[in-house]
């Protein structure tokens, strides 16, 4: 493993002056299941780790005003057991289950899936149909963002050098929204995504849609909204699998895959549909 | 050569000591310490053979910094086996769970991480609990009839 310089700030303040001092020099560490191999790869050209996995101001899960207040450095499985995000993040829940294996989730963090910015990060659909929101901290500013506004492409984000993601807000999720996550991989556990796809509808009366949120992982350099597939998800009421499969359709069209390792750029194409329109099926009840 | 103080619990005993900044969790264990329970499979937290427990909760060790372990409780398969072989361990060898054992002592971590959590696990939980380690022998089946096993749902 590469030689680097190690420090470890008591408090946020801290760690924000290290920032500042150490600029495009420095990696942060949160649980270290990216980073660490990374490090043995060497891949990683960065000479200071700043380990900000123990900064309290950093971690925890909040509940005020209709919203969910996430700590970036709160572990996956942090958020699978906590009687607040069960309750008021049920997609997000669902979504940082499938990822990595049991000892992945207990070290990988949120903030380090959503930083990473990685088109294939399984927390990252579930906070584009949530609308997710981002407070951003350095020393002497503080801004918020919209999801919409983080990714700049494959492994980059808006956030600054001297900067540390300091909150994930999301909504609170109402009684008449319904929704799912799902993903295709090579196997249950310890998959990263060949495509995947999070839904989130908000119920006018019966099967008919006010509002359809829906967002597709690793088949795009950026992860955004499949807007076609949304109008046609709110414009009629969804109880024929026709319908539905044309409003799936429309998935081809939203993404923009690679070929890679995992799967071709056809593939992909193809199996976003299929995953979009067999999970709505599924979600709403209708016989496949 | 960079190095750091550390300073942490390790099967009950306090370990303090100076190492280089950049070594594992498990290259202190195996080649520092000479705890070779733990196994290294493929360094990059895939198939869980490092598996040990931190503070409650199982992480491979292959991707812990030695540097994130100060202050912690670490338990290994030695600590686990301190007074003789545990029940898991037991209920792994009547169940014949064990070819090659190179995954044995990654799956008896988990399955002890499971178990203080959920005494009596059903068989997908147990699937889902033992979904980070990977054994190339046994199929897995004789596995999560050894969970079963400890868990007391099988006599």
């Amino acid at each position: 493993m590469k030689e680097f310089e190690y420090l470890k700030p008591r408090d946020l303040n801290e760690a924000l002056f290290f920032a500042r001092e150490y600029k495009h020099r420095k990696k942060f560490l949160a649980g270290g299941t990216d980073l660490i191999v990374r490090l043995k790869d060497n891949l990683i050209r960065e000479d200071y780790l700043i380990d900000i996995g123990e900064i309290k101001e950093l971690k925890g899960i909040e509940r005020k005003n209709g919203e969910i207040y996430i700590g970036p450095t709160t572990t996956h499985s942090e958020i699978i057991e906590s009687q607040i995000t069960k309750k008021y993040a049920p997609l997000l829940v669902e979504a940082v289950k499938t990822i990595g294996s049991p000892q992945i989730r207990n070290r990988g963090t949120i903030g380090g899936n959503v930083c990473n910015a990685s088109p294939a990060g399984d927390s990252i659909p579930a906070l584009v149909v949530s609308e997710a929101k981002f407070v951003i901290k350095s020393l002497d500013n503080e801004r918020t963002i919209d999801i919409k506004d983080l990714f700049l492409g494959p492994g980059k984000t808006s956030i600054g050098d001297d900067e540390i993601l300091y909150r994930i807000i999301i909504p609170e999720w109402k009684e008449n929204e319904i929704g799912f996550f799902n993903k295709l991989g090579q196997r249950n556990a310890m998959s990263i995504s060949i495509a995947s796809v999070a839904v989130k509808l908000e119920r006018e009366k019966d099967n008919k849609f006010k509002k359809a949120s829906v967002s597709f992982g690793a088949v795009s350099p950026v992860v955004n909204r499949a807007i076609r597939c949304e109008n046609l998800l709110t414009e009629r009421e969804l109880n024929s699998k026709d319908y539905i499969f044309e409003a799936a359709s429309c998935a081809v069209n939203e993404v923009n895959p690679i070929t890679d390792v995992r799967a071709t750029r056809e593939y992909r194409r193809e199996v976003s549909k299929y995953l979009l329109y067999e999970s709505l099926l599924s979600l709403l009840g209708i016989g496949g | 050569m960079k190095t750091i103080k550390i300073n942490f619990v390790l099967n009950g005993e306090e370990i303090v000591d100076e190492v280089p900044v950049n070594i594992t969790l498990l290259d202190y264990l195996r080649d520092y310490l000479r705890l070779t329970g733990t196994k290294e499979g493929c360094g990059k937290g895939e198939c869980g053979a490092c598996t040990v427990i931190i503070n409650g909760r199982s992480v491979n060790s292959c991707m812990v910094l030695i540097p994130q372990v100060d202050g912690k409780n670490v338990l290994t398969i030695e600590g686990l086996s301190k007074d003789g072989i545990n029940e898991i361990q037991e209920a792994f060898v009547e169940e014949g769970a064990i070819q090659c054992g190179f995954c044995t002592p990654g799956m008896v971590m988990s399955t002890y991480c499971l178990l203080s959590k959920n005494p009596h696990p059903d068989e997908e939980e147990i699937r889902e609990g033992l979904s980070g380690n990977l054994c190339r022998c046994t199929g897995y089946k004789k596995i999560i009839e050894a969970v079963k096993r400890a868990s007391g749902g099988k006599k």
